[in-house]
């Protein structure tokens, strides 16, 4: 800055009318911008260098630590103990009947599946009992039926036993002809 | 005094629901009400102590007036959360569940003093039951003239109950008239 200012005022003590010289592009003029040209030449790319590092300096924005997000402290904070930014502090109250019907919703179906897995399972576990029931049953009735045949074929027994007691008894010979009528071995 | 958080009206509303069902909605909008007034929209509060209590809003609006150690009981008292966050449910609850019942057992009149001086219900005692209820449900008990006498917790499904013998147990007792008696110097205390 300070060179222009020599240049402007040596211009206007040696011509004398610097506006004449401004005003119509004569001779003048033409010397004045020699002379202008001569000397000045160093300081125009200084003052480029100035206008392209003020840019430069504009875009370099300090963040302050807020902005950053850093924490105070260099420490490790485990995640969910900071609560997200913009999300209100404290409790969230429930005070709203659409809210509370919302919530008795969620809530009504959680129950319902549980009774209705409850009521299911109490069905399965009491068709099982039943088949189970039956089988046992069945079981038992074979068990005496099979009772039933052992006993008949021992009452069977007994009864021959006791006709042949009492074949022999009375008479030699209707005995004999008893025996012989059911033994029909042959041999040939 | 003040409304409850999200997660405890959840935590309420679930242990409400072993009893009442879906018919929890007559709490929150009873049938007779008028939504847009204050007087008839009903709340449920966060006294002292963990206390919730079920009043109108208009009611809860006009407690605010009243300090907060003076402040003993705001409408019915339902409960109180424990330390660990559940909710247990008073025998003051019962005016508010009872009408509203989804499951209910009778007693017979052998049964009620028994119940009443804290026992479990066996099954020689039971009136009559409410069909199809499942498994470890909650049960409002009634004597046989349908006077609510507390609740308890069905130990046996309907179906199985009918097989078990006269001594088993077939309700477990969650609350009784009887503590109005028995847990007078605790029931009401904010200390």
């Amino acid at each position: 800055m300070a060179p222009t200012r020599t240049v402007k005022s040596k211009d206007f003590s040696k011509d004398g009318n610097k506006f004449k010289g401004s005003a119509t592009p004569g001779v003048p003029g033409a010397n004045m911008k020699s002379r202008v040209s001569k000397k000045p030449k160093a300081p125009p790319p200084k003052q480029q260098k100035t206008k392209l590092a003020a840019p430069a300096k504009k875009k370099k924005r300090v963040y302050t630590e807020k902005e950053l997000g850093i924490p105070k402290l260099n420490m490790i904070t485990p995640v969910g103990v900071e609560l997200p930014k913009g999300k209100k502090k404290g409790k969230v109250f429930v005070d709203d009947q659409e809210s509370m019907m919302t919530i008795l919703a969620i809530v009504n179906a959680n129950k319902a599946g549980q009774i209705e897995s409850k009521i299911m399972k109490s069905r399965q576990m009491e068709e099982i009992r039943e088949a189970r029931r039956k089988e046992a049953e069945a079981r038992q009735e074979q068990r005496n039926l099979k009772l039933e045949e052992t006993k008949a074929s021992m009452r069977k027994k007994r009864k021959r036993r006791s006709d042949v007691v009492v074949d022999t008894d009375p008479s030699g010979s209707d005995s004999k002809g008893a025996k012989a009528s059911r033994k029909r071995v042959s041999f040939a | 005094m003040r409304p409850l958080t999200e997660t405890e009206t959840q935590t309420l509303f679930s242990k409400l629901a072993n009893y009442m069902g879906p018919f929890i909605k007559n709490l929150i909008a009873p049938p007779d009400s008028n939504p847009s007034t204050d007087q008839t929209r009903m709340s449920f509060r966060l006294g002292n102590q963990n206390r919730v209590y079920y009043c109108s809003e208009y009611l809860a609006n006009l407690s605010t007036c009243v300090a907060r150690e003076n402040l003993l009981s705001v409408g019915t008292c339902l409960g109180k959360f424990t330390k660990t966050g559940k909710f247990r449910l008073h025998i003051t609850s019962l005016n508010v569940i009872a009408p509203h019942a989804r499951y209910k057992l009778w007693v017979k009149q052998n049964g009620v003093m028994p119940f009443l001086y804290g026992g479990n219900i066996v099954k020689a005692h039971v009136g009559r039951w409410s069909e199809d209820c499942p498994e470890h449900q909650g049960v409002v008990v009634l004597g046989m003239d349908d006077m609510p006498l507390g609740f308890g917790v069905v130990a046996r499904s309907t179906a199985e109950a009918r097989r078990l013998e006269p001594t088993g147990i077939v309700c477990f007792r969650q609350a009784d008239v009887g503590e109005y008696l028995r847990e007078e110097d605790t029931l009401f205390t904010t200390t």
